[in-house]
């Protein structure tokens, strides 16, 4: 089959396109089968040479064209087979054996500006996941479920908060911003959609990716665009990459509806190892008045005179059980000229954090209407809500670790309603359950696209797309209730409203045109102009002190403070494109852009960037040996432009929200300073690969390297406050990604009854910080707290890859003095013991850790038996190190497992300053110890706690992400009934198979997905795995 | 095929008019949050409302190294004087600044004098205590963004600076301004005759640092104080709001709501209560609270409260009182410290002038807590207070000085040229070793410095002193 580069829209495209227009024709039916074994074979396209006169198969492989007189030649194609051309010779039935097409691979892809291509004659890697493999991860949030799917790509959850966010990150960090978004560009049927996660101000909360709010059951397939070639003609946008998103269309025949339900439970998937022999108090002694919940006497000590005093086992009793509801209807259907699908669902899903629950309802229509054989037009609509109410995860975690491990959790509220505290502090689920945060998000997605097609080697398409939403926030956390001796969540209370809207307009325009110029020169050329507009603007009005107690209105407090942020960012593209191939064996693509961007300075806002690839398939002209079907080799370079946000340039001055005072607003410096020289960002990417098919195609091999350099970064450089700014933006900077993915797909097994097919996929990615703007030695990109020192830095340091966590470690033995310049611990150096017997600090920070996963991949296995099905995907990840705060604030309250030993005595293994080896014993209890000497707050207070390097740990793991069995009813059960077809399945999900970390799911991360200072687990949402059972029905 | 043609040229023309519009619909970056200039009014809103903060900021640091205040915690880093990252409150100290040198530049081109010369005067405010905490710091090569990495400035010169900037204020306040300053101003409401005052006692205050330097003329400090403030009613001070609480008041409250803080010094507490000296002070009661027995019992620097409860079992900022009452003041400077300025500038030439500064000095810091006459008789009757012209020491003008500054930054410029002499004051438990057994003199440089201006920053110890205290 010949690389045709055609705007194919879709298959029924081609059904609309056959509808009668001359009245002169020949009837030609037939039936197409396979060569090889018979069978009918639905869904081939049949073309009128010449025309655009089409039709394809139904499921019994029979067809019927007209074809007008004056036209002799029928051309029937199939992915997967060879095309063929067939003579009519005024023969009005043509049967047909198609032949497999073994030496191509049968993967068509999705690029940029939802043109369909054939993967073989890409330059570049695409990687594409269907409707099967998104909904059988369950997964809500479509991020997460291309999680270990897709090579090169890091998908990373949040944490186990009812829609919080996920992260996604293709081939790298890129930016060294630390405010930067380095996630891809998402497209939904061609329109560019939002994916911002903005996060609750104050205490984390875990709010949603606003891909979030799209329902996975409406998806039909995933492509991803990893490299600056890939994503040349999207231009500034997709710098990070993309993800195009194809949803479900309805198709010609009779009306079909779908109906699936699924009721899933999810649970806390790895816990701590906690301690359960302490309980409440200081020191070792019991006090039920204490502060500290775990530094008390031995639990069965006390006992013998406080009769229920026990190991409450709070940690697992606080958490619920969480539920996840799914309902999903759709229905589709039409007739040559046009074409339905819409689709209603509705997910309750609640936590496993009392309180936290989040909800989602969507409802879709798309429509494709053929007015005429040279025009048709398409619109889809839809429309989201969605929220919930998101618990102050941190805060609560953090209360977990204060409150006594000896006192009920559960019973956290008196009658009147007030909270029952222990030691003054606050119980988690008071806290969940009052101190609320509730977010709801109306979006409509909608959008247009016209096309015509004046003669059959020009085509005219115009798109106009719209993401609107509107979020709005309540944060209410209640004052006193006017209770005698209560405890209340704050002395004052407050109301937070905030409102969010935010509206994305695109338009776009292609033109395109092709010609085959001889029999082996083929030719197409696409250009157009592309427009984009965001517009966003918030309002947040806080409201302190209510006068009435829990009348939670703005009205009824004393003090209100406003603060609103508008924003807009206007994109101007052309682009053009030319494509040419020679003899279906070479294929040379060359594009180029050029951006207007409003964000950037009059003078520098133009830019322009081109894009070159190329494939050879040397299969075609070499003689392989006969286990070699097919191989391809690729090569591109691209370049992207990049602008940056809006409103940044220049110098401005800001009113602080705490105005007006008395009357008076006062201003001060904004401490950003733009450069007004500012220039777009460049991101310049080479890429390598081959394809290869072996053995039929039973294994096919993908393996690409790539480097991606982006210099002139476009960052807030944290300057000296004393120069009158704190950041300044400019260009500053390079940062390279340079890695490597493999993706075997295996076919083991291919039998009429059992088939196994495989599907992996590894990648690695090595990042190197190359450059920082001169005076700038180094980045901070967050830190994050740990007690009495034990604090710690994610820095960008020139030569050293983005994601070092920098803190404070254990002195190191070296003979003749510590080396100059040390800047990495070497955690197997001995050990400097001090003349205490206890290892020394050193506060001086060194680098502990890398949080950037060096290596990332996934496995699937599908298994079909008869009418069942088994698919385990699991993935994984290493050489990667977290700060483990949750373990930090173990030790320092005596929880963790560990301190378990604390009335122990050890010698610490290490040197003393003069070399001898330490033999000091030394007690790790608090108080005075048996050896008579007073240890004060013991060994994990004064020492461990403080020192980083106990904390930063290793975060690799392995995870059955999903396993899934499916059980599919007969068809021939359900004859005579008005079920079509039956399938019940169940599926678990992320169970943790192996991980060195010491903690709750490693994978959770405080910061959400808008941050990148994902090194920090904080106190986040603990991470869950969870438990379905799924029905789908088909009428 | 009508519709078709129509829709073509639609498109078409569409795509031109989109073209040809380009260049405006494109021009949409101007910050429609932040505007690109500030009237002078706002600014100085702003400059004193942050210098005001600034102050406390700075006594915050400072209130724990001269005993005012102790930690609950063992240990506790401010107690035990180890090196702490202050990159914030250096970050609010050149934010002003920066506003500062705004306000002046537009000032002057507007010939609103007053303005210039309110920021000059609370430049050298600022500037002075930056000085003091840190010594050398950028200032010339600062606030303009000429350079990434401004140079760091001789502290020496930058007193010469700081005096320069209180005598051209002083000039520009006695020129006609085309602005009038009204309540914008959140320290004197546009009264300039106030603004003088306060530029010539901050000139006092400069000036009797470099006490013990070579160039020092206690003549020159006191015909600044002679142009100072003469009563209360001139105190430097700026009153706090309903939308924003007084931060020692906050302070307070936030100990009550168990964000443990503001608790109080042994040092201070035996100070006041007849155990470090015979007299009980009635200021006490006023600044201090009692434990839930009534006591004052308060907590030793870097020992923390040992056994003792979150609440009711020592002596803590408690809201309400002078120092802590929601909408009360934050000082910048008093009445009450220029007299005890008097009284050490003329102890060695003149003194019954310093024996009558020093009682005027205790008289006005009580009359300021609202201490009953009959009290403040009694006080000053006291013979270990007024013990005669001739038994008067620099110790007693010290220690009255020491417990009129309370939480305010100028205890530690005093403590610190004491050499943290006053009665009974010992080194914290626990100290930090690094400081061999000696009391902090000066605060490292923060990290926000070390890390983007590292080049340009001083290497510097814990006990290395500023210029004027060598």
């Amino acid at each position: 089959m010949k690389k045709r580069i055609t705007l194919m829209v879709t298959f029924f495209m081609f059904v609309l396109l056959s509808h009668p227009m001359i009245a002169q024709q020949n009837s030609v039916t037939g039936k197409v089968t396979t060569k090889e074994d018979g069978q009918p074979l639905p869904g081939v396209t049949v073309l009128v040479q010449n025309t655009t006169i089409g039709t394809v198969t139904d499921i019994d492989g029979k067809y019927s064209i007209n074809v007008p007189s004056g036209r002799n030649v029928l051309l029937f194609s199939f992915i997967g087979f060879k095309e063929q051309a067939v003579e009519v010779n005024n023969r009005s039935v043509i049967d047909l054996g198609m032949e497999a097409d073994i030496e191509q691979l049968s993967e068509v892809v999705v690029t940029a500006f939802g043109i369909e291509v054939e993967k073989k004659g890409l330059g570049y890697s695409v990687q594409k996941i269907g409707s099967e493999d998104i909904m059988r991860t369950k997964q809500p949030n479509l991020v997460n479920a291309m999680q270990g799917q897709i090579a090169g790509v890091q998908v990373t959850n949040s944490g186990g908060a009812p829609g919080q966010s996920a992260r996604i990150i293709i081939r790298g960090v890129t930016s060294l911003n630390p405010g930067a978004d380095n996630q891809p560009l998402f497209i939904v049927d061609g329109i560019q959609i939002d994916n911002s996660t903005v996060e609750s101000p104050g205490t984390p909360r875990g709010l949603s990716n606003r891909v979030a709010d799209l329902n996975p059951d409406d998806v039909e397939s995933i492509n991803v665009l990893k490299g600056a070639a890939a994503t040349a003609l999207y231009g500034v946008r997709a710098a990070n990459g993309a993800v195009i998103i194809t949803t479900k269309k309805g198709k010609a025949g009779s009306t079909s509806v779908n109906v699936s339900s699924s009721i899933g439970f999810e649970q806390i998937n790895r816990y701590p190892e906690f301690q359960d022999q302490f309980g409440q108090g200081f020191s070792g002694v019991y006090d039920p008045s204490s502060f500290w919940p775990a530094w008390g006497a031995p639990i069965s000590e006390v006992r013998q005179t406080v009769p229920d005093h026990k190991y409450q086992d709070n940690w697992r009793r606080a958490f619920e059980t969480g539920s996840q509801i799914n309902n999903n209807v759709n229905i589709s259907g039409g007739n040559e000229n046009a074409t339905f699908f819409g689709s209603f669902g509705r997910l309750d899903h609640k936590g496993v954090i009392p309180f936290s629950d989040w909800n989602r309802t969507s409802a879709k229509v798309n429509g494709q209407v053929k007015v005429s054989n040279k025009f048709d037009f398409s619109s889809s609509l839809n429309y989201i809500n969605s929220g919930g109410n998101r618990v102050p995860h941190d805060r609560f975690m953090e209360r977990m670790v204060y409150w006594s491990e000896t006192t009920d959790i559960r019973n956290y509220i008196k009658p009147d309603g007030t909270m029952v505290s222990v030691g003054g502090n606050t119980n988690p689920i008071y806290d969940a359950q009052f101190s609320t945060f509730e977010d709801n998000v109306n979006r409509i997605l909608g959008n247009v696209t016209l096309n015509y097609k004046p003669a059959d080697w020009i085509n005219f398409t115009y798109r106009v797309g719209m993401d609107a939403y509107s979020d709005s926030r309540t944060e209410i956390t209640p004052g006193p209730k006017g209770i005698d001796g209560e405890a209340p969540l704050s002395s004052t209370g407050f109301i937070r409203e905030i409102r969010i809207n935010s509206r994305d307009l695109t338009s776009t325009f292609i033109v395109s045109m092709q010609k085959r110029w001889n029999e082996n020169w083929n030719t197409s050329l696409r250009f157009g102009n592309d427009i984009f507009e965001r517009k966003f603007d918030r309002l947040s009005s806080l409201g302190e002190n209510f006068v009435i107690p829990e009348f939670f209105n703005l009205n009824n407090t004393r003090q209100v403070f406003s603060d609103q942020g508008k924003s807009i960012r206007r994109l101007v593209g052309f682009y053009g494109d030319v494509t040419a191939d020679y003899r279906g064996t070479v294929f040379l693509n060359i594009t180029g852009r050029n951006d207007i961007s409003s964000t950037l300075p009059t003078e520098n806002n133009s830019f322009f960037y081109p894009s070159f690839n190329l494939s050879y398939l040397f299969s075609e002209s070499f003689d392989l040996p006969a286990w070699m079907t097919f191989g391809k080799l690729r090569a591109s370079y691209a370049e992207v432009g990049k602008d940056t946000d809006p409103h940044l340039l220049g110098a401005t001055y800001l009113s602080p929200s705490i105005y007006p005072l008395n009357g008076q607003v006062g201003f001060t410096r904004n401490g950003r300073f733009g450069d007004p020289n500012l220039k777009p960002e460049r991101t310049s990417s080479i890429e390598f690969g081959t394809q290869i098919g072996l053995f039929k195609n039973k294994i096919e091999l993908d393996i690409a390297y790539y480097k991606n350099n982006t210099k002139d970064q476009i960052i807030p450089v944290p300057v000296s406050t004393t120069t009158g700014f704190s950041s300044y933006v400019t260009n500053a900077g390079e940062i390279q990604n340079e890695g490597v993915e493999f993706i075997l797909k295996a076919m083991p097994i291919q039998r009429n009854d059992f088939s196994w097919t495989i599907n992996f996929n590894l990648s690695y990615n090595n990042n190197t910080v190359k450059s920082i703007r001169e005076g700038i030695d180094e980045i901070i990109v967050g830190s994050q707290f740990g007690y009495v020192g034990s604090t710690v830095t994610m820095k960008l340091v020139e030569g050293r890859p983005y994601g070092d966590i920098y803190g404070s470690s254990y002195q190191r033995y070296y003979q003749g003095g510590v080396p100059e310049g040390l800047t990495t611990l070497n955690r197997d150096q001995d050990l400097l013991i001090g003349t205490n017997g206890f290892p020394i600090r050193n506060g001086t920070q060194l680098i502990l850790g890398n949080a950037i996963p060096k290596w990332i991949g996934g496995i699937r296995n599908d298994f079909n038996y008869k009418n069942w099905d088994l698919s385990v995907l699991i993935d994984g990840r290493t050489g990667v190190q977290q700060y483990n705060q949750f373990d930090n604030f173990l030790a320092a309250f005596g929880i963790a497992g560990y301190t378990a030993n604390r009335n122990e005595t050890r010698v610490f293994e290490g040197f003393l300053a003069d070399g001898t080896a330490n033999s000091q014993e030394v007690w790790l209890g608090q108080g005075v110890g048996p050896d008579n000497r007073n240890y004060g707050a013991g060994f994990y207070r004064n020492s461990y706690r403080g020192v980083s390097e106990n904390f930063v740990q290793d975060a690799s793991f392995l995870k059955l992400r999903n396993i899934t069995l499916g059980y599919t009813l007969p068809p021939r059960i359900l004859e005579g009934t008005f079920i079509k077809s039956l399938r019940a399945s169940v599926a678990a999900n992320n169970i943790i198979l192996y991980t060195p970390w010491d903690g709750f799911d490693p994978e959770s991360f405080s910061a959400g997905a808008g941050g990148n200072a994902i090194g920090f687990t904080g106190l986040g949402f603990p991470g869950v795995q969870s438990l379905f059972f799924t029905l789908n029905l088909g009428f | 095929m009508k519709n078709i043609s129509k829709i073509k040229i639609l498109m078409m023309s569409a795509l031109m008019l989109l073209m040809g519009a380009c260049d405006s619909w494109i021009d949409v970056n101007e910050n429609p949050n932040n505007p690109q200039d500030a009237p002078i009014q706002g600014l100085l809103t702003n400059i004193t409302f942050e210098s005001t903060l600034n102050v406390y900021r700075a006594g915050s640091i400072s209130s724990n190294y001269v005993q005012h205040l102790a930690s609950p915690n063992p240990g506790s880093s401010s107690d035990i004087m180890e090196p702490l990252d202050y990159s914030g409150t250096w970050g609010s100290f050149y934010s002003v600044m920066s506003d500062i040198t705004d306000l002046v530049r537009k000032s002057e081109d507007l010939g609103a004098t007053h303005y210039a010369a309110a920021g000059q005067t609370l430049m050298a405010l600022n500037l002075g205590m930056v000085v003091d905490m840190w010594g050398e710091v950028p200032y010339s090569e600062g606030f303009d963004f000429s350079t990434v990495t401004p140079a760091y400035d001789d502290d020496q010169a930058l007193y010469t600076e700081v005096l320069s900037l209180l005598d051209q204020a002083i000039v520009n306040f006695g020129l006609t301004s085309t602005v009038t300053i009204g309540t914008d101003d959140f320290i004197y409401g546009g009264n300039i005759e106030k603004w003088v005052k306060f530029a010539n006692s901050l000139k006092a205050r400069y000036l009797l640092h470099t006490s013990g330097t070579q160039g020092y003329n206690p003549a020159n400090v006191l015909a600044a104080a002679a142009a100072g403030m003469t009563n209360n009613l001139d105190d430097a001070k700026m009153n706090f709001f309903d939308q924003r609480f007084n931060p020692w008041a906050q302070v307070a409250i936030n100990n009550e709501n168990l964000l443990l803080g503001g608790w109080i010094s042994t040092q201070f507490i035996e100070a006041l209560d007849g155990t470090s000296y015979p007299t009980v002070d009635p200021r006490l009661q006023l600044m201090v609270g009692t434990t839930d027995a009534g006591e004052y019992i308060g907590v030793e620097n870097g020992a923390g409260r040992g056994n003792a409860p979150e609440q009711g079992a020592r002596s803590t900022l408690i809201p309400g009182q002078y120092y802590t009452s929601t909408l009360g003041p934050v000082l910048i400077m008093t009445y009450s410290e220029l007299k005890f300025i008097e009284a050490e500038a003329a102890f060695s030439t003149d003194k019954p002038r310093a024996y009558a500064a020093y009682l005027e000095g205790i008289r006005a810091h009580m009359q300021m807590l609202s201490v009953p006459n009959d009290q403040v008789v009694a006080y000053l009757a006291d013979p270990s207070v007024s013990m005669g012209v001739g038994a008067l020491t620099i110790n007693d003008v010290f220690k009255e000085k020491w417990i009129a500054t309370f939480l305010h930054p100028e205890t530690w410029n005093d403590a610190r040229r004491f050499n943290y002499a006053y009665k009974d004051m010992t080194l914290p438990q626990n100290l930090n070793p690094d400081l061999n057994n000696q009391f902090i003199r000066r605060l490292p440089y923060p990290d926000s410095e070390v890390s983007r201006n590292g080049n340009n920053v001083p290497t510097v110890t814990l006990l290395d002193r500023i210029w004027w205290n060598q």
